[in-house]
């Protein structure tokens, strides 16, 4: 007995519990208010943002000092545990919701059609009538031409249309534990990877942002990626039209297997092993001073303070390295500023051309940029678009009104009456056009005036 | 014809004879008895809805792309999209009502976008690399008339807030079918009244129902339907309209994901756009819940549709005016 009792518990009050409905309101509030907070305070910053913007005296509303901030863990709301945690329970009332309440509604399509042989059962419903001299084959006839099914035992008659609108709840519930079911299994088995790769260097996925405890059969071991050209197409205002990366896929012996040219919105897939163009840098400058050989100058990316992107080296201009002048770079479209050592703009150049600069030319080659690729192995995918398109279809059986009829014929007298669970205006109107036209159809002939209503 | 020209004549167009059409369906509300003036708001509404879409049309020719990707052309969008929505609410529900309170929002929509918005913000701009897709045709536009469709069901409940003020209501339409039974109450309260509704009923249908045909018997009463009350009519014709809301929100928040991880590999990233849509969906699965809680029934439902209209509102248009920026996905570019 006492083994039974955690299994007794579990059935009669915790089930219940995370069944309820109005858990499941209260839940679906919670997550929306909480989520606000994430939309309201800055995301992700570093501390000292915090403590600039939050300061312990005044405290924001009195309490809101960066401390309590970062203790609640309000800078990354996302990921706190309690935020987890009511993500959580939200699963647990829909799994609960989905087994209890709608896998049990199936039981619907399992029941034999109820018929009314009762007049007075008609009285419970508020679209109701009886008339005379009207017989159910007409009923049936009429009902049919609606779209109804119908069913008939003897004078009794059911008719029913709608259905999907029944099955549609079940559905959406379902795709949600699916769509659950595929982040969970998608977290547990996939990774993600970032590189940022110069133009024509080759490279391992190494760079494991984040990996499930199961990711290692993701990861590619026996396949490289060169990047053969990074490049940036501009507007011809000078904005950002598109980025570029022609990418080669390489087995172990370097031969090439695939080869792409991706973009934003259009990644490289290989092996379960998703590339996509997600960011970008400037690797390094191709320069000449005088009638040196081509040298190749790393730039290293240069604070700004959140105010744009510069990229910036360093070029001698005499052998002793005791003079020299700084290149800057701001995109790929070719024009770099040079500064003198006293930090004065003194000369602009465009790649492929040559300036003349502390009595030297210099002479730019080539900027070469790097590709930022985000790479991806979610194995989970398969599940979650399976949910998306359940879900899809789900919501919108939900839409339509499930429309049930019953009719009597009693002696000379029919009684009819129906109901439907959403549409209540569009079924009244259509109930009433039934009662309408079995009416007209006793009173023959009928004139073409009342015919037009 | 000149474009831009006729983008600039149908956008001061629009918003004048939706101006005219509010005060129209104004009228209509508080004087049901003058003919033709609800012919008269109804016309106006559809030359609106078609100037709009030529406004739209025109735009998509001159940039070359589905015209969504600025806040002038989202706006009219918009309101195109509650003009649209209006028609499928006053076909529904075949109440006078409905435009009295989606005219002035789509007025005072094209307002905004004609009068206020800086002319900087009115011309179209080159999209992004991030949004050269063609999942923005169906994300964006789904997501729009998600909106149209949200905010309307949302007025409508406010319509069905104002019209049972102080009364004890309880819903009819909801997933599960506990509405479609009679009230007891009615046949004793509505004696009189359904003997009035017989005679007007029977002047519109020419007597052709059978039930009205009789004359009304005090002891044996036939059954004769319970027509909905205009509380009713509204609340159902405002659940309706949500109901169709929801799902076009849920195919755009999904349209969304998928584009999300086709593009850039993470169908979700908690940005403030995003989050918002998430809010006001999961207010309006709320809403759909409450209809069908035992204790939630009532003008409760109806509160938080009204909730819902304010939290679409953020969505759309709160989030940018937060400054946390546009819903601009490629967050490095």
């Amino acid at each position: 007995m006492r083994a039974l009792l955690p299994q007794r518990f579990f059935k009669q009050e915790l089930l219940p519990l995370l069944a309820d409905l109005r858990l499941a309101i209260v839940l679906l509030l919670a997550i929306a208010l909480f989520s606000i907070s994430g939309t309201v305070i800055e995301q992700g910053q570093p501390l000292a943002f915090y403590q600039a913007n939050y300061p312990e005296d005044p405290a924001l509303f009195g309490f809101l000092s960066w401390k309590v901030l970062i203790t609640l863990g309000l800078n990354h709301v996302y990921r706190t545990w309690w935020f987890l945690a009511l993500l959580i329970l939200f699963g647990a009332s829909l799994t609960a919701c989905t087994f209890t309440r709608q896998l049990i509604a199936l039981r619907w399509f399992s029941r034999t059609w109820n018929f009314y042989g009762q007049p007075r059962q008609f009285q419970k419903f508020a679209l109701s009538a009886e008339l005379d001299h009207v017989s159910l084959e007409q009923v049936l006839l009429l009902l049919e031409k609606k779209r109804y099914r119908v069913f008939q035992r003897q004078e009794m008659l059911y008719a029913h249309k709608g259905i999907v609108g029944r099955v549609g709840p079940i559905v959406v519930h379902a795709s949600m534990l699916l769509i659950l079911l595929g982040a969970i299994w998608g977290s547990l088995t996939g990774f993600m990877a970032q590189e940022l790769v110069p133009s024509g260097a080759t490279f391992k996925i190494a760079n494991i942002v984040e990996a499930g405890p199961w990711a290692g059969p993701q990861l590619p071991r026996d396949w490289s990626v060169r990047v053969n050209r990074f490049w940036i197409d501009y507007t011809p205002a000078g904005v950002i039209d598109q980025f570029y990366s022609d990418l080669s896929v390489l087995d172990q012996g370097g031969e090439e297997i695939d080869r792409q040219t991706i973009h934003v919105n259009q990644p490289l897939r290989h092996g379960g092993v998703t590339l996509y163009q997600a960011d970008w840098a400037i690797a390094a400058v191709r320069v000449r001073v005088n009638n040196s050989p081509t040298l190749e100058l790393a730039m290293a990316p240069l604070n700004t303070e959140g105010k744009g992107r510069l990229w910036g080296t360093w070029v001698p201009t005499k052998p002793d390295l005791s003079d020299g002048i700084s290149l800057i770079a701001k995109d790929l479209q070719g024009t770099l500023l040079i500064y003198d050592t006293s930090g004065k703009l003194v000369s602009t150049v465009r790649s492929g051309m040559a300036t003349k600069v502390n009595g030297v030319t210099l002479a730019v080659v080539e900027v070469v940029g790097s590709t930022g690729l985000q790479v991806k192995a979610d194995p989970g995918i398969p599940i979650t678009y399976t949910g998306y398109g359940l879900l899809m279809l789900g919501v919108v059986m939900s839409y339509v009104s499930h429309s049930q009829l019953w009719a009597l014929q009693q002696n000379d007298t029919l009684y009819i009456g129906g109901r439907t669970n959403r549409a209540q205006v569009a079924f009244e109107r259509e109930f009433l056009e039934v009662l309408d036209q079995l009416s007209q159809q006793k009173e023959e002939p009928v004139p073409p005036v009342l015919v037009e209503s | 014809m000149n474009l831009v020209t006729l983008q600039n004549w149908l956008d001061n167009y629009s918003f004048a004879v939706l101006f005219i059409t509010m005060l129209v369906y104004w009228g209509v509300a508080a004087f049901p008895r003058i003919p033709y003036l609800w012919a008269l708001g109804t016309t106006g509404m559809a030359i609106a809805n078609l100037c709009m879409a030529g406004l739209l049309a025109a735009r998509w020719l001159e940039a070359g792309y589905f015209p969504l990707s600025n806040l002038y052309e989202s706006l009219f969008f918009l309101a195109w999209g509650i003009t649209t929505v209006h028609f499928v609410g006053e076909n529904m529900s075949r109440s006078r009502l409905v435009g009295a309170v989606t005219a002035p929002v789509a007025m005072g929509i094209t307002a905004f976008a004609t009068l206020t918005l800086p002319s900087g913000m009115q011309a179209s701009a080159p999209l992004v690399p991030a949004l050269k897709s063609n999942w923005l045709m169906m994300h964006v536009s789904v997501m729009m008339l998600s909106y149209s469709a949200l905010m309307v069901g949302s007025l409508l409940a406010i319509a069905f807030l104002v019209v049972t003020r102080g009364q004890n209501v309880e819903l009819k339409g909801n997933s599960i079918g506990t509405g479609g039974y009679r009230e007891h109450s009615y046949r004793l309260n509505r004696r009189s009244e359904l003997a009035l509704e017989t005679a007007s009923t029977q002047q519109i249908h020419n007597g052709s129902t059978a039930v009205l045909e009789r004359p009304p018997q005090p002891l044996a009463e036939p059954l004769s339907p319970q027509r909905l009350s205009l509380a009713d009519t509204l609340d159902n014709i405002s659940y309706r309209i949500i109901g169709l809301g929801f799902p076009l929100l849920t195919i755009g928040i999904i349209a969304g994901a998928v584009w999300a991880n086709e593009a850039w590999g993470a169908p979700w990233s908690w940005d403030p756009k995003e989050t918002w849509a998430l809010i006001t969906w999961l207010v309006f699965a709320a809403y759909l819940h409450a209809r069908i809680t035992r204790g939630w029934q009532g003008r409760r439902p109806a509160i938080l549709a009204t909730a819902g209209f304010f939290v679409v509102w953020v969505c759309y248009l709160g989030v940018n005016i937060l400054g946390k920026g546009l819903h601009s996905y490629g967050w490095f570019f």
